[in-house]
């Protein structure tokens, strides 16, 4: 999967998402039962505005010393006998993991759940030089078996299915025989996957954070998935985004909090582990450790206006409060970025051309900067990339004509003062019964759906009752 | 790319990752860092601050609070009726194959367990993982406990490895009272020390807080997929 | 105290009851009022499209014409919210950052101004019935007001709250959203609509009529029947034997 999921324009993705009532029965529940748990566990540690300043602070320190901190990390990867590899490009980064597999003439790799990974395309890159790639995520599993279905959420993969489809997946690509029971089909992918963790040569991971004084990578997971993938195959790869570090074990503890409360509610998933290459006289962990650090466009986004968004620790707690992806779901965003989070970061990793929707895809409501762990100003940097469409001149003749249209009306108080005379006869032919029934895109839009009143007479004005009151106790106009 | 070039750093590879990090440099418009950064003071200390003032009966209470929403039984013990508490639970878990670690308490706590495996560097990689993966339960003694999140936290050492805390389907650990801290604050501070005076920690840091599980189907909670089925808590 | 108005765009095309609602409520609790007639718009249509500089034009308009209050008081958290974000978009600009931070520290809403400038929180309305209030996303969230409306809303006689479930999601409206992506802004609309339907309430109120056109003109569309009001008119409501005017002389800063 690269990291553009659906080809189709943007109002095709949406009509989809509108139109598929299971998906966003499922996305409904699990925002609100996610959100709930959030807050509680947000509000049990009584100061949680302080723990995300904290989050930023610790965040905002490491991305001004990135440089330092990599190479930090990368001394301390090869002082324990690992090896690190900087790649520019997605190119660079799949190339490079594809030659240590077939360096090692490995064909079975099993990886737990990493979004840098879908982004560098990794899967399709091992899968073309013959490997068998394995999702043990049980979410991204359940997806490759379908098909190599996308993900429509960060945390979890899989939200827009529901058991029966599940269970008619493995039982087609599986010959699974049991019930849709939960319990039911994740034993059954316990067992195949059991199978799958002890014969991998290669275990691949993604990094929540690299731990850049031991040159470790920190694994926060609850399933336990991530922790086979490295201790069980003699070659691990782990892949990180390059902004996804910390100092020390002390910063990552904060994160690992502010991450697992934001994403799941939880005080600390059931596995959060720091690991590294195996050492002298230890018999399991890998024996070959390789760190691949991932840049792709992010030290552009570090050197703009955006580089708050590499704050990000991909919690996903801004897709849970999201009204828009609420309705939508993960696939109308078209990116294995979805959500708010996503709209912001994806058109920055895939551009304009592809993704000049997706800033628009958000009613400013706020919900998701609220909610960031690390105080990511996210529906300002919505507003800055329609700043950006709008002054690199990609929004529509139309629009552009309406908008400097509205810019004039709405700073010249004469203007303002002739369309409040204007507005209520000029509607006189779109309006019935006080309400306004026609009319040109883009009030349109909103008349298909909702009643408007019709704009009042000059006289039944508020400004002209003000005057007129004013007047009559003889006050002056201002 | 040459895969030997893996083995050992080629001029190729040095150049990739300056001219990588020049560009980091470059991208926040100043000169590479090349002395030492320092940690900044930083601005909160809540994380210091959380569940510091609880008296150690206090974080034993709240350890077993948090052990309930963890799906996860705390038996209270003591050092004398240990071993009968872990025969009972081995019991109840319908017993072996067992796994422990080679830890030197269970020495000390003079425990014995009859027909057990122990995790051991003689044994070889693919000895231990096989036993592990035939057990039925593994059997740990926890470095650090976490009280507020109900984790138990074991370092990697050759006689104690990754995969025996994932491929059993039973997961005991045994926790002395001295090693509850009231969160993951404590302990990553007092690794993080261990660290930087330069004390080999083992290659990886496990922090366990409950059995597996997972709410990828339709969010609905599930334990036990790729890790233990379930897990308990011994409290001495 | 003096205090200038700003009516709004959407009051004074619309909603004009709205903004004598709010006059009279203010003057009733001892304020001197005042309109700067040059007023127009915040400039956030503008603004959240992205057309940055049709904005700042719009938003110098609105730092001219209040240069000389005291306060300003709108009956819109989502536009006194706009206001607040003038220092951040003309930061570094010699002429006008400090004017937008002066312009900022003295504008208030409607309901924030009589809580916490006034120091009232029982206008001595009266209205029987049973309403759900809607808090919307830029006054709670932008502007950082999630209580005053409330206090103020305990203390109407006759009137009993009904609790609104998901009340923290956006109705859809967002402005220019709601032409831009009126299929998704519609998908909002409705679950916000049936979830107010559930309170079985008579009244909807909030303190935005943006907010407040979007769900009425949902509601009213489908069928839904609903009375809505805004927060000045419900403050403004009551029998004269309530009419207490003397309870905010002088007012107190909180």
């Amino acid at each position: 999967m690269s990291m553009q999921t659906d080809k189709r324009d943007f109002d095709t993705r949406t009509a989809d998402g509108i139109g598929d009532a299971f998906m966003r029965g499922a996305v409904g529940s699990a925002q609100d039962s996610l959100k709930t748990r959030r807050l509680t566990a947000a509000t049990s540690l009584g100061d949680w505005e302080r723990w995300r300043e904290l989050g930023q602070q610790i965040r905002q320190h490491t991305l001004e010393n990135l440089d330092y901190y990599l190479e930090q990390m990368a001394d301390n990867v090869e002082r324990r006998g690992g090896h690190v590899y900087f790649a520019r490009t997605k190119e660079e980064a799949s190339g490079y993991i594809r030659d240590v597999v077939q360096s090692k003439q490995a064909t079975k790799v099993v990886k737990s759940k990493s979004m840098v990974t879908e982004e560098i395309e990794m899967n399709q890159v091992l899968m073309k030089a013959g490997c068998e790639v394995i999702e043990s995520d049980l979410g991204e599993y359940i997806l490759q078996e379908d098909d190599w279905d996308p993900p429509s959420h960060i945390v979890a993969p899989a939200l827009h299915k529901n058991r029966e489809q599940i269970r008619d997946v493995f039982a087609s690509k599986l010959s699974y025989k049991g019930d849709e029971t939960p319990e039911h089909l994740a034993g059954f992918a316990r067992k195949v996957l059991r199978e799958k963790f002890l014969e991998a040569e290669i275990g691949i991971t993604g990094c929540n954070f690299a731990v850049a004084n031991m040159g470790a990578i920190n694994l926060v997971t609850n399933e336990g998935n991530g922790d086979l993938t490295a201790a069980l195959p003699k070659t691990h790869i782990a892949v990180m985004g390059m902004e996804r570090i910390v100092p020390t074990l002390e910063e990552m503890e904060v994160l690992d909090n502010l991450l697992c409360r934001s994403a799941v509610g939880q005080k600390l998933t059931s596995y959060i582990t720091v690991m590294g290459p195996r050492e002298e006289g230890e018999s399991d962990g890998p024996e070959e450790f390789h760190l691949v650090i991932v840049d792709n466009g992010r030290s552009e986004i570090l050197a703009g206006e955006f580089w708050e968004a590499l704050q990000c620790i991909r919690c996903g707690a801004c897709l849970n409060v999201c009204p828009v992806y609420r309705h939508i779901g993960g696939h109308a965003y078209g990116s294995i970025y979805p959500g708010p989070i996503g709209a912001v970061i994806t058109p920055l990793l895939g551009g304009y051309d592809e993704y000049k929707e997706l800033p628009y895809a958000s009613s400013l409501c706020g919900a998701c900067t609220d909610v960031c762990p690390v105080k990511i100003p996210l529906h300002e940097q919505l507003i800055l990339h329609r700043q950006n469409i709008v002054s690199q001149g990609r929004t529509g003749a139309i629009d552009r004509a309406q908008m400097k249209a509205a810019g004039k009306l709405l700073s010249s108080p004469r203007m303002f003062r002739s369309t409040l005379r204007l507005a209520n006869p000029m509607t006189k032919f779109m309006s019935k019964h006080g309400r306004v029934v026609r009319g040109p895109a883009p009030l349109s839009g909103w008349i298909g759906v909702r009643d408007m009143p019709q704009p009042v007479k000059e006289r039944d004005g508020f400004r002209t009752w003000y005057e007129n009151r004013t007047k009559k106790e003889g006050g002056r106009l201002p | 790319m040459n895969p030997r070039t893996f083995h050992e750093g080629s001029s190729t590879d040095t150049e990739k990752r300056e001219s990588f990090l020049n560009r980091v440099a470059e991208s926040l418009k100043r000169p590479r860092r090349t002395e030492p950064v320092r940690r900044p003071d930083w601005k909160h200390t809540v994380h210091l601050d959380t569940l510091a003032d609880r008296t150690p009966e206090q974080l034993v209470e709240i350890l077993k609070e948090q052990c309930f929403f963890i799906h996860t039984q705390v038996i209270e013990s003591t050092p004398a009726l240990l071993q009968s508490t872990l025969d009972d639970l081995i019991d109840g878990y319908g017993g072996g194959p067992l796994i422990r670690s080679g830890d030197p308490r269970f020495t000390e706590y003079g425990l014995s367990f009859s027909g057990d495996f122990v995790w051991s560097e003689q044994a070889g990689r693919q000895e231990n993982i096989r036993r592990a993966e035939a057990a039925n339960i593994a059997l740990v003694f926890a470095d650090y406990t976490l009280a507020e999140s109900g984790t138990v936290v074991l370092l990697s050492r050759p006689d104690q490895g990754r995969a025996l805390h994932f491929l059993p389907a039973h997961y005991i650990a045994v926790i002395e009272r001295k090693s509850i801290v009231p969160r993951s604050t404590q302990a990553m501070t007092d690794l993080n020390r261990r660290i930087e005076s330069g004390e080999d920690i083992g290659s990886c840091i496990n922090m366990i807080s409950g059995p597996s599980n997972s709410a990828d189907i339709e969010m609905q909670l599930v334990v036990g997929v790729h890790g233990p089925l379930r897990a308990t808590y011994v409290l001495i | 105290m003096k205090v200038s108005i700003f009516s709004t765009c959407l009051v004074d095309l619309m909603f004009p009851d709205v903004g004598k609602a709010m006059v009279e409520v203010l003057e009733r609790l001892g304020c001197e009022t005042d309109f700067p007639a040059s007023q127009v718009c915040c400039g956030q249509p503008t603004y959240n499209s992205g057309y940055l500089e049709e904005s700042k034009q719009a938003m110098i308009n609105m730092m001219r014409a209040f240069e000389h209050s005291d306060y300003v008081v709108g009956p819109s958290g989502s536009c006194i919210a706009m206001f607040h974000e003038y220092p951040h978009i003309f930061k570094g600009d010699p002429q006008w950052e400090m004017k937008a931070i002066a312009l900022k520290e003295k504008s208030y809403e409607f309901t924030q101004f009589i809580v916490r400038v006034l120091g009232v929180s029982d206008v001595g309305a009266r209205l029987e019935g049973s309403a759900t209030y809607h808090r919307s996303c830029h006054m709670s969230r932008l502007l950082g007001e999630t209580e005053t409306p409330f206090l103020l809303l305990e203390n109407v006689d006759g009137l009993q709250l009904e609790p609104l479930k998901n009340s923290d999601n956006c109705c859809g409206f967002g402005g220019t959203f709601s032409v831009k992506m009126p299929e998704i802004s519609e998908q909002m609309v409705d679950e916000k609509s049936a979830c107010i339907a559930e309170t079985g309430a008579e009244y909807l109120i909030s303190a935005d009529m943006g907010c407040l056109m979007n769900i009425g003109g949902r509601m009213s569309r489908t069928g839904k029947p609903i009375k809505i009001m805004h927060i000045a008119e419900v403050l403004n409501h009551a029998s004269p034997a309530n009419i207490r005017p003397s309870a905010a002389k002088g007012g107190a800063f909180l």
